[in-house]
Order: C-alpha cells, then structure tokens, then sequence
C-alpha cells in the first residue's frame, strides 16, 4: 500500500539502513545499483520494514566510501542514472516504503569543482566557500575524529599555499558556513532531492558546521541557527519530510538539536548503544538504565533513533575509559578489530554468532523508546572482514543465495568491490536470504516477526518508558505506555536462567498477555509478580484488564 | 514294748523321710537355685566390670571424690567394689528364693520384704553416687569462679557448696532409705538454714564491696574502673 | 548441600537476586554504628579501585543491632534504583544485611556468610571485623589477592601490634599450633581473613554445626581446618588490630574460644599433628610482624598476685590435671616474691602440654580444665612482661622464637602423656 499522510510516521518507522553498492549488482559490474536495489525492493517489504536509509551514493572520488561528495545533483555512475534512483524512489513509495537519503553539509570531497575553484587561488569568489588560513594554529584545542589516519584538523594546499580545515579525513575540505552563498546552495541541494520525492535526510556530521576561535567547533550556538532554518524552510515548503541528525554527542549535548520541535525530528541515540552491549557482557543492566536516565525529554514531535550497528565502528567514544577498556578486552581482543575509539564489527560475529544474544538486542531494540534502525545483512546474520581495511570489514556484499557471488553480482568475483564473505561459519553458503526464507525458524524469520509484532502497536514507538527496578540487577525490565495501551518488557541480560519479581502493584487486576504467542499469563495480585525467564530470553507483555 | 519302740520309731523315721522326701525336691531345688544364682550372679558381675570399664566409671567416681573415700577405707576401686557388691546381691536374691521355695511360712514374708527393699536401696545409691558427683562439680566450678573473679576465700566458698550439696545428698539418701526420716529432715533443715543464714551475713558484711562493684560494672562507667583495667592487658 | 533451613525466607530472596559472584565479603556486626560506616566505605573503595570488573557482594551477617548498624551497611550498596552520583561503578554493587539471631554469636555469623557464600558460588571470600576503623582499602585488597588471582585458600591476617598486646596468641596459640600443626601461622585465631570458596564449602559441610557449642570459636576452627585439610595458607599485613576494649576480666572466656577449641581440635585432628616434625613458614605478604614498643602500663602487682593466690586455692584441681614434678615447681615458684618470680619457659610449655593431654582424658570437667589454666597464664603474662620491659623489637621476636621452639622440643612429651593410660 502507498505511503500515508501521516507527519508524523518517522515515529511508527523501522528503517533498514543499506548502500546501494553492497546490495544488489544488476549489470555485472560488480558494484551494486540502484536496479538492483529495485529488482529486492519485494524482499525489503516482506522484511515488514517501512523506511530505508540510502547511504551516500553521490559521484565521489570514495576515498571515504562515498560520504566525499564530488556532486550534490547527481547519482555516482557506478550506481545508475538519477532517473534509476527515481524509479527506485517510485517503486518503494507504492510498496508504502519512505527512502531517507544521506546529506553531508558540513564538507564536500576535495574533487568537488567548489574546491578545484576554491583553491586555485586567493582570490576566487569560491574562496570563501571553505575555511582558510595561513597557519595551522587555529582553532586549537579542537579534538581529531579520524585519530588512526589524521594528525591534524588543518591540511595543507600546495595550490593555494594555506591551510584548510578539515575536520575528517584530509581530503573531505569543510565548508565554510559563516557564507550565506554555502547556506543558501546547501538548501538548493536539498530542495532538489525533496522536490524529487525523497522522504528525509541524514544531516552527516552536523556538529561541527560552524567553528569559532576559543570553542571546541562543536555544537555552536551558531551552527543550531543554521539548522533551525533548515527545518524551518523545510515545514514552509515540503510537510510530512523528516530531518535525522547524525551527532555523536551526550544526550544533553543532543538536546539541542531538537530545539523546541524546531530542529531536528530525529537524532541518533549513539550513547545507548555500546551500553547495550556492555550491559550485555556485564549481565547488569546499570549501564542501559542509567544512560536513559540521564537522557532528556525531547520536544513531543522529536523522536530518538536507536540502533545496533552501522557502517561505522561501533563507537567507544561516549564512555568512561575504564569501560572503553573493558569493551576493548571483552568483544574486541584482537587489536586489529579496534579503530578510531571503536569496534568495526559486525553484529552477529560481536555476539558470536549467538542466536539467543541476537534476539535478545533485537528485541531491545524493537521496544525501546525510539526508532529503530537495522542494518543490512544483520537480519540474515552476516559475518565481517576484518582484514578489509578502515570500516570496509561490515560493508560486505548482500548474500542472497549460496551460488555465485552469493547472489549478488554475475561479474567475476574478481571484479566484484569487495570479497564477499565465505568462512564457514558466516560465509554465504551457510548464511544466505534463500536459505533463511526456506528455513522456519531461521533468524530471517524471526526478524520478520518481531518487526510485525513490533508494527501492531503504535505504544514502541510513541509511547513514555517507566523503568521498573528489580533487585535482581540481571533484568532489564520497564513499561511502554500509550493511551489507553500499557506493554510490559522484561530482558534477561544474563546468559543463566533467572528469577525476578516485579512490582507491579499498580497495574493489580491486569491479565498479562505474551505478544509473540499471545498466552494469557497469570494476573498481577498483591505480592510482587514472580517471572522466570531462561538464559538470554525475553517476554513482551500486554497488560488487559477484562 | 519292743516292737512298739521299733514301730514307733519306724513310724518317725518314716514320717522324718517322708517328711525329708517331701522336702527333699524342695531342697534340691533350693540348690539348684543357689548355684544358678552364684553362675549368673558371676556372669552378671564380669558383664558389669566390663560395662563399667567401659564407660570409665572408675574416672567418674573419682571425680565425684568417692574413689578417695575408698582408698581410705582400705577397699578396692570404685568398679570392682560395685561389680562385687552386685554379685553379692544377685547371689544373695537367688538363695533368698530357694529359700523362699523350701515355704517355711515366717521366712515368706522377711524375704519379701527384702525384695521390696531393694529398690529403694538402689536408688539410694544412685542418689548418693550422683550426689557426690554433683557436689563435687559444682564446688570445683564455684572455686574456680571465685579464683578467677579474683575473690578471696575461694576455697571457703568451694567448701560451703559442697557440704551444702553433701548434706542435702545425704538427707535424701536417708528419707529413701526409710531411716529415721524425720530427724534427718529437721536436721538438714537445720543446718541448711544455719548455713545459709551464716553465708548470707557473711556475704551481706564482707560482700558489700564485691556488691558494689557489680553494680558499677552493670550500671556505672567510672574513672576508677577504667584505670583499672587499662591496667589490664588484651589476650588477643 | 548444608541444611539451608535456618537462612530467612527473605535472606534467600535477597540472595536470588544477587545471584553469582566473583568475590564476596562477609561482616558480622552487632551494634557495631560507631564504626561500621567507615569499614564498608573502605570495603567500597576497595572493591571499585581493585576488582572493578568483577562481581561483588556484601553479606551482613548481624546480631540483633538496634542502633542502625544494618541500615549504615545496606546503604553502601550501588545500583540504578537509587542513582549514587558521587560514585562511579562499571556495575551494581549489592549489600545486604540478615538477622541469623537477636543476640550475636560468631559461629552462627559466619555460618550465614559460608552459606551465603556456598549459594552464590563465591570465588573469593573475606571476613571483616566491624571494628576495624583504620583499615585502608588496599590491606583488603592483600586479604584477597592470593585467593582470587594466585589460588591460595586461606589468608590469615598479621598485624602491628604492641609487644605486650596479644600474649595468649604469642605464649600459646601460635606455638602451640606452630609445634604441633607444623604450620608458622601468626594468628591462628583469626577475627578477619580471606578464604577460597572452595574450603569456605569444605568447612560448611563437615563442620557439625548442631554440637550444641554454636559453634563457638570458628575464627580458630577455621585455621585448623585449614591446615588439616594442607590447603594453600598465606598471610597477609593488614595494619593494626582493631582496638577492642582492653578487659582483662574477659580472659575465661577469651580461653574458652581458644584454647578450649584447640585442645578438642587436638583430639580430632590427632592422626595429623602426631606425625608432624618441625615446622614450616607461610608465604607472606607484606611484613610478618609489626611491634610497637611505646610504654605501658601494666598491673604486673595484679598478674602476680593472681597467680599465687591461683596456685594456692585450685590445689586440688591442679592435682588432677598436672603431673606432681610440675605441681611441685609451680608451688616453688608461687612462693617467691614479685621481684624475682619467673615462669621459665620449659614449665610453661609442660604446664600446657600437661593440661591438654588431661583435657583429652576428661580427667575432670573440661571447662573446669580451661578455666584452671587462667592464673596459670597471668603468672606467664607477667613473666613476659618483664622479661620484655626493655626490650627492643628483635629481642622480643627472639624471645618469642625460643618459646616456640621450646614447644617444638617438648612435643614429643605431650605425645607420651597423650598415649599413655589410654
């Protein structure tokens, strides 16, 4: 069915985040297109997801697997014709599926012809596009992202002889927003993709659009402004469209970006997310409960995003040294899987491939307060490559069947962009879409039911979160409500079975109604409510009162 | 005349042996009986010996000071004196009932009233045996007390325990035993109470002190006290 | 299992939800308020700053307080339901506190923390004493260290001490246990110590709870079981004893709890004290010994008092339990006067030796024995007192050495008297 009306449907969505590239090659070329992407656009509905996140598929010189954007009005060639990407935008609009698409506002890639011309001299009226200046001492103080690769935020043009920052990679120029001429283009750029159809964006990076002397060059009140008049031409001239903020910060230093509802509708949770993992590992839920705690009320039109895993690391940065050490040393022993601060694993091999520990962070995922986010390939399981180099390791071909190329390419394998996993235990004759369709009880299966358990409620996604606090600390447990609609969540952190009595004197009289069976389970009486729940194992309950 | 002496005669010795015969199974019986009674009696001794070796009474009858009783009055340890006094007894109680079976009428009832007695005797003893054995513990735990409560007189102490708990013992030996109850009622009585009203003047002059100081230790915190035992040293 | 029975219904619960550990600590507490809140504070800190990682929990075992002692100690615990911001930890922290009874008796204390421990599969185990104010977090930590990362199974604790503080445990417990047992532990008597779970178990299962002592003196108990059992013992520093109010008064029924014990241990154990030759040392850890030599004042008029008059008035006890060579000597020495009085070493080794071969026998009633051996032990106190007044640490140390190699010479003695009249 189409795409409905609703203003607010980013808060029911669940997305699937996925690169054209990695998906589906329908000319043998190796890489994957956007007729490729058409041609699976039925798996992703069968999938039940309502949204996907198209990752950056501009021409770019990919020195940064595509967020170097060399050209804003335009799809890569390696990926089709702008009028492949309409189609697939089509397609998916009558499937009733959105299409989000990535926006980099803060730099383009040193090929984009605004820096050709910026550079080529002092004196060009695109000079000021970018951020220049004859020594390399300003902005001191300001933290580098890429600390494998960059040792400084300024890089020197031998064209122009200056410096010029950057607050990524060297070769990912920023923009200079203090410019009203880079303002003003930037919502060019995107008033053509939304007048094209395109649901929403992914504002990559949008912390550091703005530096000043004296600041750290993040979350200026400056760069807020910018934004807020982003959204606000947005709401004047395309409703119902949705801006998602990539900003790995605090959750107070998130708040911001929702302003008033004035902002953002969307912001990435980062800091939830190696919690998870950590609480997982500690078999304590302190870490989750304690970083939702902490996390703000947001404007009622806002909405957190919350994921798993990415196509970046998993980042260590929001946390405590002595828990970043402990990360490293329980899901990262190997040096060679850490980077920049981070993890670059997949989700299955993070887990080791533990079926109970994957179902067990879907199902937070799925009914924790926000939308989620799932990741190509970690629907079916799919391992990583960690002798790829940067974050390429989880950004391998789609396996879609156990023959060649798993699937995803008839090129020669030779020539597809990158090896497509073949170990034994994640390789694609074992972990493959057609093999997992074919199997009942696959993990494929799964995901498809727990998102349509998910979807038959409006309470995940719109509802409050009220943490119950049992004593025994191994249970992650808490109560979505919305309206007249009350759901109770208990997760066994613990990889043994457990015990857990629960208050729930509140909700006395209520019959309890497991959602992925739909057993009625005893009603809640005066003494505390006795639950027991095997290694990993997690209930989703309804509370009825008949 | 003659004939009539041996008929006579011939009729008393017939009577005499009939008289005899009719004893005769009786006597024999009273034999029997009498060497039955001295094998179990000497079977019953030897199990009691080693009974009592066992349960290492003659450690406990030392204990209760009764051994020194003993070696005083010249007799053997406590076991064998009681293994011995119990043969004697059994024995005794076989002979009584052969001679209970010959049915020479006065003897019936002495000899019951002997059995009745026996049982009396017995506890008499287990009374006097216990008692001693309490007296002597509990002086012994009063004189320890005592020295290390560092009292003085202890000893004093120790000894009005044990004749208290001596004459007592002995007072109720004697009502069981039937003999000569009331006196030994009224006599206890009285020395009992003259002890008692004894120790407690002497307490109630001599003990203010000691009553004193329990007093403070239970109710009071003082200097005096505190120097006092920072004085003493901690054992561990 | 142990028979779990006597663990509350809501002590279990509590312990449901705690659920495995990696370490647990074990404070048995009664009326302890003054001073609890700075030794669990310290227990915190030493847990966050040296097991971050691991699970841990704190089991209270109490007595009967009434003063809020329980309260101060739950009060420590971390967890999200009651958010502490002064305070960082990677994970929850439980403390929680049970009443095994309302008047305190260790035994039954640590009975509970072995329980306890038993349930939740504790690795690594440590008792503290509620009274040890000035213990610092890393002397915790060194009760803990060789259990949970070097496999050892009992830690004893050594301490600073004054020379003349703790005569019963340098005069008898330690060379007693060292001649007999073989084994150099300090404080055999142990208020604080680190155990593995291994032997907390052992210890629970075969220990006969039900004899009727409660079991009284576990703190020695403990040790011997330890030793008799050759598992891996060291020792370990941990500061100054806690300063518990000085009562010479308390010395019976201190004697009880130790001696007492570790005749009758004698008695079990002897097939494996009666083969050991010598003696050997225990790993430590920081120093053996501290000993502090600042004056004190000492009722030494007192000590020899109560020993003469002690000697006098239990004769007839003393006939029964000592040998008439020794009696003799006792009653030569009791008529001497305070200044050249001395109770040399060989007859207070004999004394002992001698008392415990009569303990054995039940030669009278044996709490009669352990109380007739206090004034014995004054007239010892005071002779090491003056024999020690000024000296300096190492003449000390050695004194204590010779003694303990005096009951190692005369070992063989107390196994003569102990086999015969058997």
């Amino acid at each position: 069915m189409p795409v409905d009306k609703d203003t607010l449907w980013y808060k029911d969505a669940i997305i699937y985040q996925v690169h054209v590239r990695t998906f589906h090659d329908s000319n043998g070329d190796g890489i994957g297109d956007f007729q490729g992407l058409e041609q699976k656009l039925d798996y992703i509905q069968e999938l039940g997801v309502s949204a996907i996140w198209l990752m950056p598929f501009f021409p770019s010189p990919l020195r940064d697997d595509g967020y170097d954007i060399a050209d804003y009005n335009t799809v890569h060639s390696s990926y089709g014709t702008l009028d492949d990407f309409q189609k697939v935008l089509e397609s998916a609009h009558k499937r009733g599926i959105r299409i989000i698409i990535e926006m980099v506002l803060n730099h383009t890639s040193d090929q984009h012809p605004w820096f050709q011309e910026a550079r080529s001299s002092q004196n060009n009226p695109r000079r000021d596009w970018y951020v220049w200046s004859d020594t390399d001492s300003g902005y001191k103080g300001t933290r580098i992202i890429f600390l494998d690769t960059e040792k400084s935020n300024w890089a020197w043009d031998p064209t122009s002889k200056s410096f010029y920052w950057h607050r990524f990679f060297s070769h990912q120029p920023d923009l200079n927003y203090d410019n009203p001429a880079v303002r003003e283009q930037m919502w060019n750029v995107m008033k053509f993709w939304l007048e094209m159809g395109v649901d929403g964006f992914r504002l990559d990076a949008i912390p550091y659009l703005v530096e000043r002397e004296g600041t750290n060059c993040e979350n200026l009140p400056e760069t807020h402004n910018i934004l807020k008049d982003l959204r606000r031409r947005l709401e004047e001239n395309f409703e119902g469209r949705m801006l998602l903020a990539e900003a790995n910060q605090w959750p107070a230093d998130l708040r911001p970006y929702f302003g008033d509802g004035d902002e953002f509708h969307m912001a990435f949770h980062f800091p939830l997310m190696p919690r998870m993992f950590m609480g997982l590992k500690l078999e304590d839920r302190k870490p989750i409960t304690e970083i939702l705690r902490q996390t703000p009320e947001i404007p009622p039109s806002c909405q957190w995003s919350l994921f798993l895993r990415n196509h970046d690391e998993l980042t260590l940065e929001m946390v405590t040294d002595m828990e970043r050490d402990y990360m490293y040393d329980m899901y990262a022993q190997n040096k060679t899987m850490r980077l920049n601060l981070g993890i670059r694993r997949r989700l299955a091999p993070l887990l080791n491939n533990d079926r109970r520990r994957i179902e067990l962070l879907n199902g937070m995922l799925m009914s924790m307060p926000g939308t989620p986010i799932i990741y190509y390939g970690d629907e079916i399981g799919m391992g990583d490559n960690i002798t790829l180099g940067d974050r390429n390791g989880v950004r391998t071909p789609m396996q879609w069947n156990g023959g060649w190329n798993a699937g995803f390419s008839t090129a020669d394998p030779e020539r597809l962009y990158a090896p497509i996993i073949h170990d034994p235990v994640y390789g694609y004759p074992a972990v493959n879409v057609v093999s997992q369709g074919e199997s009942e009880h696959s993990l494929l299966h799964w995901m498809q039911r727990i998102i349509a358990v998910r979807r038959s409620t409006k309470v995940f996604g719109r509802g409050t979160i009220q943490f119950l606090y049992p004593a025994n600390h191994r249970i992650l447990a808490y109560l979505r409500q919305f309206g007249k609609e009350t759901v109770l969540v208990v997760n066994n952190l613990s990889s043994t079975a457990q015990a857990v009595e629960l208050d729930l004197r509140r909700y006395k009289g209520n019959i309890l109604i497991e959602m992925f069976g739909d057993n009625i389970f005893p009603r809640v009486g005066e003494l505390p409510y006795l639950l027991t729940l095997g290694p990993y194992q997690f209930y989703w309950f309804r509370l009825r009162r008949v | 005349m003659r004939d009539m002496i041996v008929s006579e005669l011939m009729q008393a010795v017939h009577d005499l042996a009939r008289g005899f015969a009719h004893y005769l199974p009786r006597l024999i019986v009273m034999v029997i009986l009498a060497l039955a009674g001295w094998l179990i009696a000497y079977v019953v001794k030897m199990i009691l010996r080693s009974v009592l070796k066992l349960l290492r009474f003659d450690r406990l009858s030392e204990n209760a000071g009764a051994s020194q009783l003993l070696t005083k009055a010249s007799l053997p340890s406590a076991t064998e004196v009681v293994s011995r006094f119990v043969f004697w007894l059994t024995w005794l109680g076989f002979i009584l009932l052969g001679v209970s079976v010959l049915g020479i009428m006065g003897l019936q009832d002495q000899i019951t009233r002997f059995f009745l007695f026996l049982p009396h005797l017995f506890v008499a003893v287990l009374i006097l045996f216990l008692g001693l054995l309490a007296a002597s513990f509990f002086s012994r735990a009063t004189l320890l007390a005592a020295v290390n409560a560092n009292m003085p007189s202890a000893r004093v102490l120790s000894l009005a325990v044990r004749s208290i708990i001596t004459v007592f013992v002995f007072s109720v030996v004697f009502e069981e035993l039937g003999l000569a109850e009331q006196t030994m009622l009224v006599a206890f009585g009285i020395v009992f109470g003259a002890l008692m009203l004894g120790m407690a003047i002497a307490f109630g002059m001599g003990g203010r002190d000691l009553a004193r100081r329990f007093l403070e230790e239970r109710f009071v915190r003082d200097k005096d006290k505190k120097e006092r035992d920072e004085d003493e040293l901690s054992p561990l | 299992m142990e028979d779990e029975t006597f663990l509350t219904d809501d002590f279990l619960r509590q312990l449901i939800n705690v659920g495995e550990v990696d370490i647990l600590v074990g404070l048995p507490t009664h009326n302890n308020a003054r001073t609890v809140g700075s030794v669990v504070h310290t227990i915190r800190t030493c847990i966050l700053r040296n097991f971050p990682r691991e699970r841990a929990v704190i089991i209270n075992a109490d007595g009967g307080s009434r003063d809020g002692t329980t309260e101060l100690v739950t009060g420590i615990s971390i967890g999200d339901s009651r958010p502490t911001s002064d305070v960082y930890a990677l994970r929850t922290l439980h403390s929680i506190s049970t009443r095994y009874a309302s008047t305190p008796r260790s035994g039954v204390a640590l009975r509970t923390i072995l329980a306890a421990a038993e349930l939740l599969r504790a690795k690594a185990c440590v008792v503290m004493s509620p009274d040890s104010e000035n213990i610092q977090p890393e002397w915790i930590s060194n009760l803990l260290r060789p259990i949970y990362y070097d496999g050892f199974d009992l830690v004893s604790p050594t301490y600073r001490r004054h020379k003349f503080d703790g005569l019963l445990m340098t005069n008898l417990l330690y060379p007693m246990v060292r001649a007999l047992y073989g084994v150099r532990l300090r404080e055999a008597y142990m208020p604080e110590f680190g155990f593995s779970g291994r032997l907390g178990n052992q210890f629970l299962g075969q220990n006969t709870w039900n004899d009727g002592t409660e079991g009284n003196g576990v703190e020695l108990r403990f040790a011997l079981a330890a030793i008799t059992g050759k598992y891996r013992i060291c020792q370990s520093f941990i500061g100054e004893k806690d300063p518990t109010e000085r009562r010479g008064a308390d010395l019976v029924p201190t004697l009880r709890q130790t001696v007492g014990v570790l005749f009758s241990a004698l008695e079990s154990d002897f097939s494996q004290w009666s083969s050991v030759t010598g003696s050997q040392a225990v790993p430590t850890q920081g120093t053996d010994q501290e000993i502090l030599l600042n004056p004190l004042r000492v009722n030494r008029k007192r000590l020899h008092e109560m020993f003469s008059i002690g000697v006098a008035q239990l004769e007839s006890v003393f006939q029964s339990i000592l040998s008439p060579s020794t009696l003799a000597e006792l009653h030569r020495i009791s008529t001497l006067g305070e200044e050249a009085f001395r109770y040399p070493a060989e007859l207070w080794v004999r004394t002992v030796y001698e008392f415990a071969s009569s303990y054995q026998k039940s030669i009278i009633n044996r709490d009669h024995i352990i109380q007739a051996l206090a004034p014995l032990f004054r007239g010892r106190v005071f002779t090491f007192v003056v024999e020690n007044r000024n000296g300096s640490a190492q003449d000390v140390v050695n004194n204590v050495e010779s003694l303990c190699v005096e009951f190692e010479r005369l070992k063989p003695y107390l196994l003569e008297r102990w086999k015969s009249r058997e």
